[in-house]
């Protein structure tokens, strides 16, 4: 081998292991801010207002007098009563408004905060590339949302297996339930963790970018559901289930628990989500002869639930990129 | 060939820390196009460099384009040799912006250490760093106060050292002595001083005594457009002798009889001491019209004199003889 050769394959050997080092910083980088949005998100007393806020609507639930003995009957079946008692609060308040809200009014702030300030001006003059911050605050977003989801979920259902058994057992039987409402609230939040985000690099003012995501809630879960009440008829005459980001949210969690065997398909529960976000059809499916349940209520089947799924997180990536694409290119300035 | 040529170019111009060719920046578009920075040339050598400039002149856009925190419209710009902007770029430079704003809940020391990481340093050496700046700036006992607690020379402090943390080979400072009073802004001139005999210092300013005191070479920007652009001494050398100053009784109406004889290119009066500044077109002539003038103007002449020149004085005949050309 001559010399030269050997001088060439140092100096690639030398650029690779440079190369790499770059990158790796620049990893190293993002996982700062990650950590660094983690914490400022997490003061405890932030953290606990949040977990109480999530689970006030499922408590006063939790507070109607049940006939049910809970402890006379076989684990599984105490269980499915349980989450039958708190998977609509579940769905609608706790991993819905409440989480969204939360995840709105924190993630708003990140990054218009930091620009109208002026604190982004020095953040892009240090050597991290500004996607990396981009990502690197929605990750901490992320992790905050799903420590706090995690949290509201398990806590909840302790709650409430303490409420009606206090029956360990009943606790873990349980936990697909939780798993799968987990599961949901992971997918929920890479939805409105990119929605806020990019809210939050479009807009100058924090507020604005909390505003909107605001606006997306209320009309989601408050603004369909009285449309649906009230103009039930114009609901699939003008689909509006393609825009009824209600509709999509509970086909995808209802499918998660579906995947899950997370709780019995009984109208129970069922006909809650009829009402309010149409994933099923508010006529009674009783056997009127018989006056018998033939096994809960029918699914609307607008969508399938996997289109709902791809559906969202296309939205999601879509507007990750969208606000990729404008930190990148807006001018910071004080 | 021609890509030949361009490396060539680039490896003369790394002798600078800040190298521009064109550098433009044009806010808005079609009729609302505002020009903020007009096709500069700038070439700051090591050292201290001042760029000098009345508000609104271009400074911070400059800067802005230098540190990524703007776009460029047109032109390049490089910082030791890498592109303004870059990732690589931003590696080798410490910023502090004009009114630097921080995280307040954070004490000095964490925000310290939070740039130190960001700037490549593994946390103990950044901890370690962020304790030898504040002892450096005398901030050593406040570094576990919140930042929101500090006063104004506190804040510039820790802002100069969030630059310095991550031992950049350059460091620009955006008006760091603004909103300071007197012993705030002396303190931040001798650490400046102090640090550029060891990191090259890129500084703008609009008080033109505090870049006379740290400066070794001036860019003097005015409109967008670079107006002068050397070594002090030889700024200084050039304009010496060029302005005359005359005091009497009468200085309004001398500077009326002045300001029509063909001998005299520019006259005005001087705000701090209203006396008249005449930068002559004939040298000769002048002095030996100034006589006559007097006697026709039955005034008393205190003095008349070629004063020595600061760099105010340079500056406001810069822009007398049409550094600002709008």
């Amino acid at each position: 081998m001559s010399l030269e050769t050997i001088k060439k394959k140092t100096k690639s050997l030398f650029l690779r292991v440079k190369s790499e080092t770059v990158e790796n910083e620049a990893f190293r980088n993002m996982l700062i801010l990650t950590i660094k949005t983690y914490q400022d998100l997490t003061s405890l007393k932030k953290f606990l207002i949040s977990l109480v806020g999530m689970m006030l609507f499922p408590i006063i639930f939790l507070s109607f007098e049940t006939t049910i003995d809970y402890n006379s009957i076989s684990v599984q079946h105490a269980a499915a009563a349980i989450s039958i008692q708190i998977i609509f609060p579940m769905f609608f308040w706790t991993l819905g408004i409440a989480f969204i809200c939360i995840i709105g009014t924190s993630g708003a702030s990140l990054i218009a905060e930091e620009v109208h300030s002026g604190t982004m001006l020095i953040l892009v003059s240090k050597p991290i590339r500004r996607i990396k911050i981009f990502l690197g605050k929605f990750l901490g977003l992320f992790l905050y949302g799903a420590v706090l989801s995690f949290c509201a979920v398990f806590l909840l259902g302790w709650i409430a297996v303490l409420r009606y058994s206090a029956n360990l057992l009943h606790f873990f039987a349980l936990m697909p339930f939780l798993l799968a409402s987990y599961l949901y609230s992971l997918v929920l939040l890479l939805i409105f963790c990119s929605i806020t985000l990019a809210l939050s690099s479009i807009m100058d003012r924090p507020r604005n970018a909390a505003l909107g995501v605001l606006f997306l809630v209320i009309f989601s879960f408050i603004g369909m559901m009285v449309l649906k009440m009230f103009i039930a008829d114009y609901y699939e005459d003008y689909y509006l289930y393609h825009i009824d980001l209600g509709y999509h949210l509970s086909n995808i969690y209802i499918s998660f628990l579906e995947a899950f065997n997370a709780i019995p398909l009984v109208a129970e529960w069922q006909q809650w989500f009829a009402m309010t976000t149409g994933v099923y059809e508010t006529a009674s499916p009783t056997d009127p002869d018989q006056d018998i349940n033939p096994g809960g209520m029918i699914r609307t089947d607008y969508y399938l639930p996997i289109f709902s799924l791809l559906i969202w997180i296309g939205i999601a990536i879509g507007l990750l990129a969208y606000g990729l694409f404008s930190l990148k290119n807006r001018e910071i300035s004080v | 060939m021609i890509k030949k040529e361009k490396v060539t170019e680039r490896k003369t111009d790394f002798k600078y820390e800040i190298w521009s060719n064109e550098l433009q920046k044009i806010y808005g578009k079609k009729d609302k196009a505002f020009e903020a920075v007009k096709k500069i040339n700038l070439r700051v050598e090591p050292g201290i460099h001042g760029f000098l400039g009345p508000n609104g002149a271009g400074k911070t856009t400059t800067m802005s384009m230098l540190v990524g925190a703007i776009s460029i419209t047109s032109g390049e710009a490089k910082i030791r040799n890498e592109d303004a902007g870059s990732v690589a770029a931003r590696r080798l430079f410490g910023f502090l912006p004009q009114d630097p704003v921080f995280y307040n809940h954070m004490t000095g020391e964490d925000y310290l250490i939070y740039m130190g990481k960001l700037g490549g340093l593994h946390k103990t050496e950044a901890r370690k760093r962020a304790q030898e700046l504040c002892a450096y700036f005398d901030i050593f006992d406040d570094r576990v106060r919140p930042i929101g607690e500090y006063s104004g020379g506190m804040k510039q402090k820790i802002g100069i050292a969030a630059a310095l943390i991550h031992k950049p080979k350059l460091l620009i400072l955006d008006e760091p002595t603004a909103n300071l009073d007197p012993i705030g802004r002396a303190s931040i001139i001798e650490k400046i001083k102090e640090i550029s005999k060891t990191v090259s210092v890129f500084v703008s300013s609009h008080i033109l005594s505090e870049i006379e005191q740290m400066c070794d070479r001036v860019t003097m920007i005015n409109n967008g457009e670079i107006v002068i652009s050397d070594t002090l001494k030889n700024i200084k050398k050039k304009y010496i002798g060029n302005t005359y100053q005359l005091d009497t009784n009468k200085n309004q109406e001398i500077l009326q009889s002045l300001e029509k004889k063909d001998y005299v290119q520019k006259a005005w009066i001087k705000e701090e001491d209203e006396t008249v500044q005449v930068i002559p077109k004939d040298a000769d002539r002048l002095q030996t019209e100034i006589p006559k003038l007097i006697l026709d103007n039955k005034a008393i002449m205190y003095s008349f004199h070629i004063p020595e020149v600061s760099l105010q004085d340079i500056f406001m005949e810069v822009y007398a003889l049409g550094g600002s050309k709008k």
